[in-house]
């Protein structure tokens, strides 16, 4: 038995109040002159031994309560001593395949010494013994094996490529220990080369688990790690058919690396790069691929990024980045209102944003809403319309054909505006939403979006517009709206009511903006927010975007100008990284692959062709040895061995082999508490 | 009635002091309730007239029924039935024990034998007071004169409970010492020998004595209701017994109703009459238990 607080045993020595006070304290009796003594004498012998043997009783009572409240105090543990014959000896082994322990320091690969090092261990156990495998990259759990399984076992693991990850292997030690026999005695043994990342995830446990042996050796390198790798890349810029990429490139090691980095596009490979990297040095180098000749249409390329051979691991040497380039469409935005002033403002932000690279080829031209006809319709991809008036009722079905045949029509809103009109391209489905009453009443619009993930917004510009302090803008008023069944409100105000609706059409979609393009409503528009207000009206065009992800993270690629139903998936087929195939779900624009199944490429086998790049995660192959002291401390910490157990807290409250005492002394002292004055008082009648 | 039957508790009586008003409330109290009485024509009294014939006394001619009717006629009276009472007090230290701190044996019993007292002299029965513990400490010879009441009453005030009892010893002495026969009135607490105190009693009961026993007993002394630790300590012996008296209250009072029934049993046998006097309860079982006694030899 140990204690938690075994301070308060000395509580106990209270006991020696109430002897003492035994002992010392005569009797207090009261006097009484009385004639009939001899009516008392008989049954007076018997009543005083019995009362000193009452006396004895109560004071053993009173004694037993003040025993049992300091061992309460004290929170004591029970250890059950068992029988040798009887214990049963289970391991848990944490093994780490992470794709660290694929370096080889020219002797051997550390995996190797690893299973060496496992198989050492099994064959020394004894040979009833369970064993459960855990391997720390994949998170594979072996349970229940015997000696032989268990040598299997270990022969048949690999190396994955990815970081280890202690939470899923701690969690299974705390299921076994819940699980095991009082008599069983578990033992862990974690074998890894304790890498900086992994460290980490030992630093941030906080719970540990209480184990009755606990064993580590990390499996290091006997000679100077020599590891360099690509540890980031990303797209610069693409200019004039020329892809800038700029690569982190880091030595893990303390050999000086003098490697040579070259990047590769399809048939398009990037002169090579000379780097010179110093022990535990990091670099950022830029390297160009000309992808000459591209075309108007989007394309995505796969960029490998490699370094040259000269370290003991490969894997880490080759960056998969993927580079989505989009197509040079023009786009022509039709502005329409009642007068030429109304829309000046509006004008304005969109000409200062065809002027940024984003939109270099924004074609924007001015109509008056009365003379708006459907040649305009045929001509523009955006038409934005600063009021609704009968004009548009007329319009309404051609305005349908244009959002369905994939343009985008952009409606603002005035004070005075054809409420007939509305309600007529409202049920047509055309508006996303219906206004109709003027509300005169100071606003102010969200900081944030309630949905950046929309398609035919510019999620992008929807950040700059926190940074404009959008929310700062007042508005003079605003209308109610009655969105549409198919409509998501997209951005409200601050009181509640929505501010931008939108309605999608496949490709197209119709927006409903509940403000005004001048300042009759409010001051968006005038202010330094417009342009960015214009951009994310407009949504993402003409910009380079990557696909790269580490190996833990969920790969997502999106897919464009996809008909698509909201809230729906739909089965996609994608190439995984070891190339098999396999289904992934999409989700609105956005294909969804489940596992990627190791690092590489990931492509999609429909057309057009994506592709995304899965990496090692960052730091992953730092081979940076840890400090024994260190590292011993932080095992010790982790793993509760026995005699460790005995003053903490936590183990008290979560391992359950030892037995804590406290719930039974609480029960004792509450009876007794009760029966006490019960009993005390029955003895002295 | 009620309020009459106040000036027969013993607690009512102790508050008064003066034993002449304690002995008067207590008759006065208990004729006043008693209605209508059994017991008229004990005293002298008119009993009826007759026709005078010679050799008749003049003395009882009533001259006022001559003076109306010019006949002689005779008044007719009931004979007086004079009788001594011993009155023997029991005043030995155990007599001073009073369980609720308020009225004592002895105070209760002084108050019987002063109320006795009152109403024998006041029928002109010769009363005497014998006062003992272990010995006769006091013997007021019997007397019939009112004035008698006063040094019986005096005697009883002044009287202080000391001793051991001997009663066996007293009833003898007493016994071999009276040479008139009449009512033997014993108002003791009875502690002492049975066998002997019943051989006593037999012996007045020789001697053609009729007895009656006023045992007074305090409360506590038949019940014994006391909690908690006790040391008690006799009144006579001074012997001591620590305990808590509530362990031994059934065993107790079987022994004391024991001894009380034994006692009873006894004195009925002999044709004594018993009254166990609780001083808690008042004073009319006593002076009813006197009279019934008087009532039975008149």
């Amino acid at each position: 038995m140990s204690f938690t607080a075994w301070i308060f045993l000395l509580g106990g020595l209270a006991v020696a109040g109430p002897l003492i006070a035994h002992l010392l304290a005569k009797p207090r009796f009261r006097r009484l002159p009385f004639t009939m003594l001899r009516f008392l004498r008989t049954g007076q012998v018997q009543s005083q031994s019995r009362r000193k043997l009452r006396d004895l009783l109560i004071l053993l009572l009173r004694c037993t309560m003040i025993v049992l409240i300091a061992l309460l105090f004290a929170r004591p543990i029970l250890h059950l001593r068992h029988k040798p014959e009887q214990t049963k000896h289970t391991y848990c082994l944490g093994l780490d395949n992470s794709m660290s322990m694929a370096y080889s320091d020219g002797d051997k690969v550390l995996f190797d010494k690893l299973k060496d090092s496992a198989v050492d261990y099994v064959r020394s156990a004894e040979p009833d013994s369970l064993f459960h495998i855990c391997a720390l990259a994949s998170g594979d759990w072996m349970q229940e094996l015997s000696k032989e399984q268990v040598l299997a076992e270990i022969g048949t693991l690999k190396i994955e490529p990815a970081s280890t990850n202690i939470g899923d292997f701690l969690s299974g030690l705390n299921r076994t220990n819940r699980a095991k026999h009082s008599n069983d005695e578990t033992s862990v043994l974690v074998l890894s080369d304790f890498t900086p990342k992994t460290l980490r995830q030992f630093v941030r446990i906080t719970e540990p688990s209480a184990v009755d042996r606990m064993d580590y050796t990390p499996i290091l390198s006997s000679k100077p790690v020599n590891n360099a790798a690509i540890a980031e890349a990303h797209v610069v810029n693409l200019a004039e058919g020329t892809l800038t990429v700029s690569a982190a490139v880091a030595n893990y090691g303390r050999t000086p690396q003098k490697r040579r980095l070259t990047a590769r596009a399809g048939s398009h490979e990037s002169a090579p790069t000379d780097i010179h990297l110093l022990a535990h040095q990091r670099g950022t180098y830029q390297i160009q691929i000309d992808l000459q000749p591209i075309g108007k249409e989007p394309s995505f390329w796969p960029v490998e990024l490699s370094l040259s051979e000269g370290d003991g691991l490969r894997a880490d040497d080759t960056f998969h980045l993927a580079v989505s380039i989009p197509g040079y469409n023009d786009m022509n935005v039709l502005l329409t209102g009642e007068s030429d002033v109304e829309l000046f403002l509006l004008k304005t932000a969109m000409e200062i944003l065809s002027r940024t690279r984003s939109y270099n080829a924004l074609h924007i031209r001015q109509v008056l809403i009365d003379e708006l006809g459907s040649s305009d319709m045929e001509w523009a991809d955006v038409l934005v319309c600063s009021v609704i008036t009968d004009r548009l009722g007329y319009l309404a079905s051609g305005l349908k054909d244009f959002v369905s045949a994939g343009g985008k029509l952009v409606c603002f809103t005035k004070k005075s505006m054809a409420s007939e009109a509305a309600k007529q391209l409202w049920q047509r489905g055309v508006l996303a939403a219906l206004p109709s009453n003027y509300i005169h009443g100071r606003t102010y619009i969200q900081p944030k979006p309630s949905d950046y993930q929309v398609a035919g917004v510019d999620p992008t510009a929807a950040k700059s517009l926190s940074n404009y302090r959008i929310d700062k803008i007042l508005l003079k008023g605003y209308l109610e709206c009655e969105p549409h069944t198919d409509s998501r409100c997209l951005w409200h105000l601050q009181n509640g009511m929505g501010f931008v609706y939108l309605k999608a059409f496949g490709s197209g979609c119709s927006i409903f903006v509940n403000t005004s393009v001048d300042d009759s409503l409010g001051s968006l528009t005038k202010s330094n927010a417009s342009v960015a207000f214009c951009q994310y009206l407009l949504g993402q065009k003409n910009q380079i975007s990557e696909h790269c992800f580490a190996r833990d993270e969920r790969v997502t690629l999106p897919i464009p100008n996809r008909p698509m139903t909201a809230g729906t998936q739909q089965p996609y087929w994608v190439e995984v990284c070891n190339g098999k195939k396999r289904r992934a779900a999409m989700t609105d624009s956005l294909l969804q692959v489940p596992n990627p199944a190791g690092i590489g490429w990931i492509k999609t086998l429909g057309k057009p062709t994506l592709y995304a790049g899965v990496n090692l995660p960052q730091g992953e192959t730092d081979m940076t040895q840890p400090d024994v002291a260190e590292l011993d401390d932080m095992m010790k910490r982790v793993f509760l061995t026995n005699g460790e157990r005995s003053v903490s807290s936590a183990d008290v409250l979560g391992d359950k082999k030892p037995r804590p005492m406290w719930k039974v002394l609480a029960w004792a002292i509450l009876l007794l508490l009760l029966v006490e004055p019960a009993i005390a008082n029955r003895l002295r009648r | 009635m009620r309020e009459n039957r106040k000036y027969l508790d013993p607690a009512f009586l102790s508050t008064l002091g003066n034993m002449d008003l304690v002995a008067r409330c207590a008759v006065e109290g208990f004729f006043s309730g008693l209605h209508p009485s059994p017991f008229h024509g004990f005293s002298v009294e008119y009993s009826d007239h007759r026709e005078y014939h010679a050799g008749d006394e003049l003395k009882f001619v009533d001259w006022k029924v001559f003076g109306r009717s010019d006949k002689l006629y005779i008044k007719q009276f009931q004979q007086e039935t004079n009788t001594t009472a011993y009155i023997l007090l029991d005043s030995s230290k155990s007599m001073s024990f009073a369980g609720d701190g308020k009225v004592s044996k002895m105070d209760y019993a002084s108050f019987l034998a002063a109320a006795l007292s009152y109403l024998m002299l006041s029928q002109s029965d010769s009363t005497a007071l014998i006062l003992f513990a272990e010995t006769v400490a006091k013997y007021i010879p019997p007397h019939s004169k009112r004035t008698h009441l006063n040094i019986i009453l005096k005697t009883l005030q002044q009287n202080k409970p000391a001793g051991q009892t001997n009663l066996a010893g007293v009833l003898h002495t007493f016994a071999e010492t009276t040479k008139r026969r009449g009512i033997v009135i014993l108002i003791s607490d009875l502690l002492d020998d049975e066998d002997d105190i019943f051989k006593g009693l037999a012996h007045l009961k020789f001697l053609k004595h009729d007895v009656i026993v006023f045992q007074t007993m305090d409360h506590q002394e038949l019940h014994l209701d006391y909690e908690g630790l006790i040391q008690f300590e006799d009144l006579e012996s001074k012997a001591k017994i620590r305990t808590f008296p509530q362990s031994l209250k059934e065993g107790y009072r079987q022994r004391v109703a024991e001894f009380l029934d034994e006692i009873e049993k006894t004195t009925g046998n002999t044709g004594i009459d018993y009254c166990l006097l609780n001083t808690s309860e008042p004073l009319d079982r006593a002076l009813v238990a006197y009279l019934a006694k008087r009532k039975r030899l008149m």
